[in-house]
């Protein structure tokens, strides 16, 4: 049986926190059918992704010490198929790639796939700049259209994003030893569209077809409208040099930005500004060129990568609706004072527990007895002959504890 | 073979340079004409390319240095390895190659620190000292506040069988002048857990007038006295005090101080670290491993900017007050606190080109000494 390796490489907001939490939740069912997707937690291969690119991640980088090199153990150590998925190893150097094929079996008798998922770039413009709003990021909407637009390319923005983006670069890194046939795009159909459509392209991509597969998601990456992002980046901008990376993923990100603010879905959507679009579409005409002449696997459609047309009316995120940011703010606060609230109850549960310890503790601290047994154990402990009679003692008593 | 792969005269270049940087050469990419043969499956970055360049120019690296700067991948966030300008096509798509003598230090300085990284992982710790016997009738203390006293002296005391805590400890919270102390605690930092760049994590306190808690001795004292009692919170502002305050007659040992770019490559190292070894461990290696080495190296030391001064000055009265208002024991002139103007040998920010010269060195060994 020819063992292969589908490596899903990218791109992020192309629903890939969809598709590894069906792959995460159906592990069993998947084994079952001579499909293996190796993760203990539900984000391992992001961290071994951090851990193939050396990539610091607010601290979290600190769980993805040895990741990549566990999970590409296990994947030689299977048979059949294996799949590994995620987005952010779209930006890997080419050395990185180098390592990671050898590590997975390439030239080693492992058949390795290369699979992206793709959007349009009118879309994925916005998305991105709301990641990183959701990663703390302070700059505003036009500096960061700026940035991606400077040829040079030099700053952390770009590079960042051209690096997770680009799909004929991220090809060329990460397909120069494979064969086109080995190389699979699937394209993200556009908005509108029947909604289990891109699933369908997920599934034939990764031979999934025919399984009776959970699809329920407990986990999606959901999007911002307009006030909701230009409210995080104003706390982004209050708070960041006080909130510390792991008390802004739990409260910012999941809390006021995933589980409150994305709730929001009449306020007005992020967009591309109308000026940048033909820009955009340029861009994306020359990638659809290009991927043709390669001749890739393309499940789905290259017209997806044109994109929805111009927004009638566009909303500036950098300069928003005061009253919809104030809404929006309303619902933050909300949030926030529920799960302060919370929080109060734990703490003064907690700190009850607490006291009771510390009295029961007390009460034995001041029982003569007890402080008469300590002394005499620190006195045994001094000596050798103390210690022979303690260890006596303590065999005697049957208990291999050390406590007296 | 990919797009970038093919056989022209721009490539050949590209490889008779790799080959000369093998061979130990130095000369720059825009100087370099003769062609050569491909030695692998693809070139290496020009950033990997220009760092063994400078490591050539610099001293005589070891053929498994050469070899694993070529395949070194530049960690973290940024560009990835770059196409030498001049080596490929001019490229639809990708980064834009680049002149390697155009790379900024910060750039190479992302290569070097990951290879000092690994380097420090395979050296280890230094070996341990044996458990020593903990003395029962120690004095029992606690010592907080400027991370560059505190903890080193804590240490010392643990390894002379005082560890710190036990019922009854008499809380000392150590300080020094404030703008060294802001410089300790960003040291320190830079040692522990990473920190910001210097400009960047100082500017942002700036904005804020907010000193990092450890040396904002009033609110230590506090919070101290809030757990243990005000009675058991002394403020230490003359060293010398502590062998008496904590029962020991010996002086302690403080560690020298670590030169601005020491301190600067030592903040890139410890962000590597963090992707090889686990926390503590990180933390052990940079204090036991890379501190002694990076201490031992000339250089200006770090100093807070005149610009800073009114903004500390103002925060030391306040904290004087404080101290003083709550009234808890100083031993040491209160008025040490004080900021002062920085001596004439140090420097108000950290460089990558120095910290690259240092890294260079360290790499090639060329500063005479070893992690251990």
């Amino acid at each position: 049986m020819t063992k292969r390796v589908l490596l899903h490489v990218g791109t992020p907001k192309t629903g890939t926190s969809y598709l590894q939490d069906v792959l995460f939740r159906n592990q069993r069912m998947l084994a079952g059918h001579g499909i293996h997707y190796p993760a203990d937690r539900f984000d391992a291969h992001f961290l071994a992704a951090l851990d193939l690119m050396r990539l610091p991640w607010g601290g979290l980088e600190a769980e993805a010490v040895g990741a990549w090199d566990r999970l590409a153990a296990s994947v030689r150590r299977s048979r059949g198929t294996s799949i590994i998925s995620h987005e952010i190893l779209a930006t890997a150097s080419r050395s990185q790639v180098g390592r990671a094929l050898e590590s997975l079996g390439h030239g080693d008798g492992a058949e390795i796939h290369v699979v992206l998922s793709v959007r349009d770039l009118v879309r994925q413009i916005p998305a991105e700049w709301q990641e990183n709003v959701k990663h703390r990021a302070v700059l505003s909407y036009a500096r960061f259209l700026e940035l991606i637009q400077d040829p040079a390319r030099d700053s952390r923005i770009a590079s960042w994003f051209w690096g997770v983006q680009e799909v004929p670069d991220i090809l060329n890194r990460w397909g120069v030893d494979l064969p086109p046939e080995r190389i699979h795009l699937v394209t993200v159909p556009p908005p509108g569209g029947p909604p289990q459509l891109l699933w369908e392209r997920f599934s034939h991509a990764f031979g999934l077809d025919g399984l009776e597969l959970d699809l329920e998601a407990e986990r999606v990456n959901p999007s911002l409208g307009v006030p909701e992002t230009a409210l995080i980046r104003r706390i982004n901008l209050a708070a960041n040099t006080e909130l510390d990376p792991p008390s802004y993923r739990p409260l910012v990100r999941e809390l006021l930005a995933h589980q409150t603010l994305s709730r929001r879905t009449r306020s007005p959507r992020l967009a591309l500004p109308p000026d940048v679009h033909p820009w955009a579409q340029d861009v994306a005409a020359s990638w659809r060129t290009e991927i043709e002449k390669r001749g890739y696997d393309v499940i789905g459609d290259l017209d997806d990568l044109t994109g929805p047309p111009p927004l009638e009316k566009w909303s500036d995120p950098d300069q928003p609706s005061e009253r919809q940011v104030a809404g929006a703010a309303v619902d933050a606060i909300k949030a926030l004072l529920l799960e302060t609230a919370r929080l109060r109850q734990t703490e003064e549960r907690l700190a009850g527990e607490l006291r009771e310890t510390q009295i029961a503790l007390e009460r034995s601290y001041l029982r003569p007895t007890y402080r008469m047994r300590e002394k005499l154990v620190r006195r045994l402990q001094d000596g050798r002959t103390g210690q022979r009679l303690l260890r006596a003692y303590r065999r005697l008593r049957g208990r291999s504890s050390r406590s007296a | 073979m990919g797009p970038r792969d093919q056989d022209t005269p721009g490539h050949r270049r590209a490889w008779g340079w790799v080959a000369h940087l093998h061979e130990g050469g130095a000369t720059p990419w825009r100087d370099w004409t003769s062609e050569g043969e491909a030695r692998g499956r693809m070139l290496p970055g020009a950033q990997q390319l220009e760092l063994l360049r400078r490591l050539n120019s610099a001293g005589s690296p070891t053929p498994e240095l050469i070899e694993r700067t070529l395949t070194a991948s530049a960690p973290g966030r940024g560009r990835s390895d770059l196409e030498l300008l001049g080596a490929v096509e001019p490229l639809a798509f990708g980064p834009p190659p680049v002149d390697p003598g155009d790379l900024r230090d910060d750039e190479l300085l992302r290569v070097a620190a990951g290879l000092l990284a690994e380097d420090v992982v395979a050296a280890g710790l230094p070996p341990a000292h044996p458990p020593t016997f903990v003395r029962p009738w120690r004095t029992r203390y606690r010592l907080q506040g400027d991370p560059e006293l505190a903890d080193p002296i804590r240490e010392q005391l643990v390894a002379r069988g005082r560890p710190p805590g036990g019922r009854g400890s008499t809380v000392l919270v150590l300080g020094d002048r404030l703008d060294r102390m802001v410089v300790d605690a960003w040291t320190a930092s830079c040692f522990d857990e990473g920190a910001a760049a210097w400009g960047t994590w100082l500017g942002s306190r700036a904005r804020r007038r907010a000193l990092p808690h450890r040396i904002d001795l009033a609110h230590v004292a506090r919070t101290w006295a809030g757990r243990v009692g005000h009675d058991r919170v002394r403020i230490v502002l003359d060293p010398a005090a502590v062998p008496r305050l904590v029962g020991v007659r010996r002086p302690f040992t403080l560690p020298g101080d670590v030169p601005a770019d020491g301190v600067e490559l030592a903040r890139r190292i410890a962000a590597m670290l963090g992707l090889l070894v686990p926390r503590d461990l990180r933390r052990a290696l940079l204090r036991h491993t890379v501190r002694p080495r990076l201490a031992a190296q000339p250089g200006p030391r770090l100093a807070v900017s005149p610009e800073h001064t009114e903004w500390l000055q103002r925060r030391a009265v306040r904290m004087g007050e404080g101290i003083r208002r709550a009234g808890y024991p100083v031993l040491g002139d209160p008025d040490r606190l004080l900021p002062a103007p920085a001596d004439h040998d140090r420097v108000v920010e950290p460089s990558d080109a120095g910290a690259l010269a240092l890294a260079v060195r360290l790499l090639l060994g060329d500063d005479g000494k070893e992690w251990l």
